[in-house]
């Protein structure tokens, strides 16, 4: 049985989930999407499978202290996987005050889920004028920033082009992974949105070009990314001594990274990616012939000491 | 062994629930396009009776109060009732709510459903008994106790113990995590609850003495008393685990192992009620019937590829009824001489 697709709408309160909502269910792609909703009314769209949701954010109890899931998330999964005929997909839109961890965090825990479902991108809308301001009062709207595959830089016919550019130049100091779109009322093509596969580790090898872009950093900022590099190959127990350890003592800090590795002795591309303590990662594709390896690995989070990871990372490469 | 009568229908929607009225007459089954399978045991040659109960999917079944009738509850936020012969009653709606718990008490002549946070308790003549009962967070199971006096709600972090008559206030039983669902051992002496990480988590009750049953390599789906409580059959791993219960416990014993070896996890076991044998079903769709001295199992029916997803016995243990995520619905009757292994 195929795994259902599932997408995750987020964004501050006013950005325009509610518009994006409605423009997917609207657009006729002869699709059925079961839609998860924070508040009943806002959707404009006759649609059976809306369930409300709870939002209960529930810590697990296996020790793993970052590790929080949505419990409603499980229950209503659960049910809607019993209806005959089920659907093409799950839309999840969170209240503008959630943080987008537990969510992704459920689809990897529990393993009925984990088995029927696959998480495929965290959608981020923000409204082009107040997200430096959200950015700077909010916990929750740099979470939201920095956990995106996709941002929405929504309402640009309200702004003035020299802050769209400072806005979305922040946005990619945060987040150098998420594709950032420039939207007026979130019009946007499905394909944009929709069928991502942000969380496979194939399509993280496919994104390799965007990895690349070393922003300025902004160092008054809390969330920020670090991009480590190296061309020497990395010692597979050197390296797995050090992620072990970085994600055990900084998981709670670190909200989502992404890497290409090259292994001394192995002709193939590691690709690693995860959500503070959960990784995941897979032997991918050959090194080309003459291209040069370079190991890249990409982490977005809170007090992140650049140097001792870049340093620390170094300490990896094979004698 | 002779082939024990079967009868077996592909209905096309999951089986989400299968019961067995309290007279034995009728079992009813609760699928996944909100229709309920009304099956008569004594008559061989019916074909079962196909109600539309709910709009969406059926999400929880239980016995009524009564010998005959069974409670429905679905995604459409309503609670219904159904007796064999009859068409189906409305006695509560939730707007917006899935009814995901139910369960009923003869003695304590109610029934106790769920939505969201909150439990409501209905009288026999269909109206509310006693006040709403309000949880910290969604309800994950609910049971009356054995004898009808106390109604046990699991929720996060715990379980609520609520008297039906007297104290406004229930006694909090504590353990971190999501519960999911609930049992009570048949004297009333202990409450096991299913937990969100992969394991089983239970209280004795006269001393609060805790018990924790892990090691499972997923969720715990389904658990059942074997006969006499010997043992708890749980499901959730690649055999039954039969935890022992003789003695005050299982505090530093070792659970039994039955039909070990399946080729998938175990998702739902059905203990005989009143022979010492347990019906496994797995996530490919086998079934097997394991003895509790441990000797080989018995094949009831071949991997089908879907998972089974409910099976349940007759308080008789004459029948066997089973069901599957791909819609298949399965009715065996034992032979006249029940009460010893088939096989």
């Amino acid at each position: 049985m195929p795994a259902i697709p599932v997408t995750v709408l987020t964004g501050y309160l006013g950005a325009g989930k509610t518009t994006l909502l409605n423009r997917i269910l609207s657009e006729p792609h002869g699709k059925r999407f079961a839609v998860i909703v924070n508040e009943f009314g806002e959707i404009g769209i006759d649609n059976d499978l809306v369930v409300g949701a709870d939002e209960e954010v529930f810590e697990m109890n296996n020790g793993c202290i970052c590790c929080t899931v949505r419990g409603d998330l499980i229950r209503i999964i659960g049910g809607l996987l019993k209806r005959k005929g089920g659907f093409d997909g799950i839309i999840i839109e969170t209240t503008g005050l959630a943080d987008p961890a537990p969510v992704a965090q459920t689809f990897f825990v529990d393993p009925e889920v984990a088995e029927r479902t696959r998480l495929d991108a965290i959608v981020t809308v923000v409204d082009a004028r107040h997200i430096a301001q959200r950015l700077a009062d909010s916990h929750e709207a740099e979470e939201q920033v920095a956990f995106a595959d996709v941002i929405l830089l929504n309402k640009t016919d309200l702004a003035d082009a020299e802050a769209l550019e400072a806005v979305e130049r922040r946005l990619r100091s945060m987040n150098p992974f998420a594709r950032i779109l420039r939207t007026e009322r979130c019009a946007v093509g499905l394909d944009d949105v929709l069928g991502i596969g942000a969380f496979d580790l194939d399509r993280v090898l496919a994104a390799e070009p965007g990895f690349l872009s070393e922003d300025d950093h902004e160092h008054d900022q809390s969330v920020t990314s670090v991009s480590l590099a190296g061309t020497r190959p990395l010692d597979p127990a050197a390296f797995d001594l050090w992620f072990r350890t970085l994600i055990q003592l900084k998981g709670v800090d670190l909200l989502r990274y992404k890497g290409i590795l090259a292994f001394a002795g192995s002709d193939r591309r590691t690709v690693v990616q995860g959500v503070h303590m959960l990784s995941d990662s897979a032997n991918l594709g050959l090194w080309q012939g003459g291209a040069e390896r370079v190991s890249r690995f990409v982490l977005i989070g809170r007090k992140l000491d650049a140097d001792a990871l870049s340093a620390g990372f170094a300490e990896c490469a094979a004698r | 062994m002779s082939r024990s009568p079967e009868r077996r229908w592909e209905t096309g929607a999951p089986v989400v629930a299968i019961a067995v009225n309290r007279d034995g007459s009728h079992a009813a089954a609760a699928l996944g396009d909100g229709t309920l399978w009304m099956i008569d045991l004594a008559e061989a040659g019916a074909e079962p009776a196909v109600v539309p109960v709910h709009d969406g999917a059926c999400l929880a079944l239980a016995r009524d109060i009564d010998g005959g009738g069974f409670l429905t509850g679905g995604d459409d936020g309503r609670l219904r009732r159904i007796a064999p012969g009859t068409g189906p009653v409305t006695l509560a709606t939730a707007p917006g709510r899935w009814i995901e718990h139910i369960d009923s008490h003869p003695r304590a002549r109610l029934r106790a459903y769920n939505a969201g946070k909150r439990v409501h308790r209905i009288g026999v003549d269909g109206q509310p008994d006693g006040p709403v009962l309000e949880h910290p967070s969604t309800v994950g199971g609910l049971a009356f106790a054995p004898g009808g006096q106390r109604l046990a709600v699991a929720h996060y972090g715990g379980v609520s113990l609520w008297w039906l008559k007297g104290a406004a206030e229930p006694v909090r039983l504590d353990w971190k995590g999501s519960h999911l669902g609930m049992l009570w051992h048949p004297e009333g002496t202990h409450l096991i609850t299913l937990l969100q990480e992969s394991g089983l988590h239970g209280w004795r009750l006269k001393d609060r003495a805790e018990m924790s049953m892990g090691g499972y390599p997923t969720k715990v789906r389904s658990v059942g008393w074997t006969t006499g409580a010997r043992f708890l059959a749980t499901g959730g791993a690649d055999c039954a685990v039969c935890w022992p219960f003789t003695g005050g416990g299982p505090w530093d014993k070792r659970p039994l192992e039955l039909a070990a070896g399946a080729a998938d996890l175990i998702t739902v076991v059905a203990p005989h009620p009143t022979s010492p044998f347990v019906a496994a079903g797995c996530g490919d769709g086998l079934v097997l019937l394991a003895a509790l001295d441990g000797s080989p199992p018995a094949g009831v029916a071949p991997a089908s590829g879907s998972a089974v997803t409910a099976m349940v016995w007759s308080g008789d243990g004459r029948h066997l009824l089973y069901g599957t995520e791909a819609g298949r619905l399965c009715h065996i009757a034992l032979p006249e001489r029940a009460g010893k292994r088939p096989g």
